[in-house]
């Protein structure tokens, strides 16, 4: 290797992660403005932040004081679980935009995915490992099904498929939220009527503990991470996930390049569904053990935000989920603070808003270069 | 059966506006060829914008804020599509993020979590010899928005194939660089359609918390937003069109709420949950019969580079 190639191999991904990680700063500067106005104090921010900091990463400074190790495996399990969904629906995301479709209906193929694993998981009777594998392989195949369902309307019929996801998604909520979880698959009442969302999964269907009791790191983080890296490997060593990436760069030139380009695009869709399914897999085997009444949080949305941030790049998806994630885990103990909890989303949001802005930071950051940044706009597909 | 069917189109007008005037929002940005899937953020700037004004100055005057905000945060996306060519999907939903949790944000530092404190809602015309006849009586005792909601598609409608205006959004949304040739600004005319856009999707905001309710709550709009942008499509992009298809939501959601209580055994047969996905059911069928005819506008989605062939 040629010390050019080389040093164009460790330069790139800096200058190509460079205007998220901008954007990711930027959003936290501005956020801890908003706690200075809204709390009227320096200090209230700073303690906010750090609060956020020791929930996210572990607590440190309570480890010093004398605490066990629970002062780190508990902060660790709960940024674990959050950086395990967002991880795959972010890569959800991002496979649907290898080939240049904006699934916005992960939020949906995910219900789906969580309603089958909480209804295999509750009603077969497996062995341990099996039952786990039936529970995620039946969930993926939920979510690829009604993802296909919005690439069939597109290559088919022509929608849209940012209309048919949102419709789809929709679709999802009212049927799984609002009939069969309070109608027919209601977990049966003993005693007291106050149970909502479905009977519990069986132990044998359950993801994991990784740490013990006292923390909730379960092993879905692991299946997340391996997924990530299965699917980076696939879109940028695989045949396949070449054409694909041709298919969404330019559907014509990849056409006469002798690419199958629907097969691609219904492929690439199938995965990008069974991602969003397995996020709802997770979220049910290792987290809520059964489906509750609701998903809780527009996981599907946050996934959005997470693949654009971290540049629809599988390993940049992981590293976004994982900041996004811990600083999740860590807005919970800004509560106290009198910070509401959701604080981190909207960290995330205007994010997503600055990442948005992307020609703005080529043409601040060329000022600083000496050759002229070559115009690579085309990181997401024309809507 | 009568009260029924009066009250079934009293809450149809009672809830009608604040989508019709989001699917007409939708309909303005789309027709300039700057795709909106913001509207439900702005809504939702609007709703808490002019909630939070009737706290001081009088309601009218707060959905006048309640505006400004969807219009503020209109701004923001027309400068990142229009200025700096950002995409239009990501830059909506990084709206509609910023929205959420920004909404939720001041809600939580301001008040409670759950809504701002009631204020007084718009006042309710009673109109004179209506409000005896039966049935016609429905059409009685809404809030000028509703009767605002009732004209203004006909008028948007008039505006946009009648008037010289109107053949200038439609010429900026199908063929840019052809409209820039004949000495149009696209940018210019493209920020209007995008801020007014933002205008009637506060407005629409702004009467589910001064209209239909007397608070911001804290999960407003709850998706309608994205109800609109599907009226906008449900209606092939023409005001009447979803002025049309945002009735026949808020009809089907009326009839839900009153099947649910009127006749408890329905309920029993067809689930509540079957109901519920209607609209967005039929929206697919229509869509997917129409078929790759379409009727978007051509440029919908693309930033226009004066430079580009």
């Amino acid at each position: 290797m040629t010390d050019v190639t080389l040093r164009a191999r460790l330069v790139r991904p800096f200058q190509t992660a460079l205007p998220s990680v901008l954007s990711v700063a930027l959003a936290l500067a501005v956020c801890f403005l908003a706690i200075v106005a809204s709390q009227g104090s320096l200090w209230v921010a700073a303690r906010a932040y750090a609060e956020m900091a020791w929930g996210g990463f572990g607590d440190l400074p309570k480890l010093f004081a004398g605490a066990d190790a629970s002062a780190l495996t508990r902060p660790w399990g709960e940024t674990a679980s959050k950086t395990a969904l967002l991880t795959l629906t972010g890569l959800s995301v991002a496979v649907a935009f290898s080939v240049g479709l904006f699934n916005i209906g992960a939020q949906g193929q995910m219900m789906v995915g969580a309603l089958s694993a909480a209804v295999l998981g509750g009603k077969l009777a497996l062995p341990w490992p099996l039952h786990v594998a039936v529970c995620l392989a039946g969930a993926a195949l939920a979510g690829a099904a009604y993802a296909e369902i919005a690439a069939a309307l597109k290559l088919e019929r022509g929608v849209h498929e940012v209309i048919s996801t949102i419709m789809l998604n929709w679709i999802a909520v009212s049927l799984v939220e609002n009939w069969l979880v309070v109608g027919p698959l209601r977990a049966q009442a003993s005693g007291d009527n106050s149970i909502s969302g479905t009977d519990e999964i069986l132990a044998s269907a359950q993801l994991p503990r990784l740490l013990g009791e006292t923390s909730r790191l379960h092993a879905g983080i692991l299946v997340a991470a391996a997924l990530a890296v299965a699917v980076w490997y696939w879109l940028a060593r695989t045949r396949y996930g070449f054409e694909s990436r041709a298919v969404g760069l330019g559907p014509e030139a990849a056409r006469a390049a002798g690419i199958p380009v629907a097969a691609r695009v219904y492929q690439a869709m199938a995965l990008s569904g069974a991602l969003a399914g397995v996020a709802g897999a997770v979220l049910v085997m290792g987290t809520e053990h059964k489906f509750p009444a609701t998903l809780g949080a527009p996981y599907g949305f946050d996934g959005i935000a997470i693949s654009l941030i971290g540049q629809n790049h599988p390993l940049g998806v992981l590293a976004s989920a994982a900041l996004f994630g811990a600083l999740r885990a860590g807005g919970t103990r800004m509560q106290l603070l009198g910070v509401h909890k959701s604080f981190p989303e909207l960290i995330q949001g205007l994010a997503l808003l600055f990442v948005a802005a992307r020609l703005v930071w080529e043409t601040l950051l060329s000022r600083f270069r000496r050759e002229p940044a070559a115009s690579a706009t085309v990181e997401v597909p024309r809507a | 059966m009568l009260s029924v069917l009066e009250a079934l189109v009293f809450s149809t007008l009672d809830y009608a506006p604040a989508l019709v005037f989001a699917a007409l929002g939708a309909v303005l940005s789309e027709r300039s060829g700057v795709v909106n899937v913001g509207v439900e953020g702005m809504m939702r700037a609007g709703a808490f914008a002019a909630a939070v004004a009737s706290l001081a100055v009088p309601t009218p005057l707060g959905v006048v804020c309640g505006m400004a905000a969807g219009a503020a945060l209109a701004a923001v996306h027309g400068y990142l599509c229009i200025r700096w060519r950002s995409d239009q999907v990501v830059s909506g939903m990084a709206l509609n993020l910023v929205a959420l949790a920004g909404g939720t944000f001041l809600l939580e530092a301001l008040w409670s979590p759950t809504g701002t404190p009631p204020i007084e809602q718009l006042h309710r015309w009673v109109l004179p010899g209506l409000d005896q006849v039966p049935l016609l009586r429905a059409l009685s005792g809404h809030s000028s928005l509703t009767y605002l909601a009732a004209v203004l598609p006909f008028l948007f409608h008039f505006a946009l194939f009648r008037t010289p205006v109107g053949l200038r959004v439609r010429a900026v949304g199908e063929k840019p660089a052809a409209a820039a040739t004949l000495g149009l600004s696209v940018p210019a005319l493209r920020y209007g359609c995008v801020v007014g856009s933002g205008l009637l999707a506060g407005l629409g905001g702004a009467a589910l918390s001064t209209s239909t309710l007397d608070r911001f709550e804290h999960h407003m709009p709850a998706g309608l937003g994205f109800m609109a942008v599907a009226a906008m499509v449900f209606g092939r992009w023409t005001p009447l069109g979803a002025f049309g298809a945002a009735a026949f939501f808020a009809l089907g959601n009326a009839l839900r709420i009153g099947l649910a209580s009127s006749a408890p055994g329905l309920v029993e047969v067809i689930p509540q949950g079957f109901l519920l996905t209607l609209p967005y059911a039929l929206t697919l069928l229509v869509l997917a019969a129409q078929g790759k005819k379409g009727a978007a506008p051509a440029a919908l989605g693309t930033p226009y580079q004066p430079e580009a062939r």
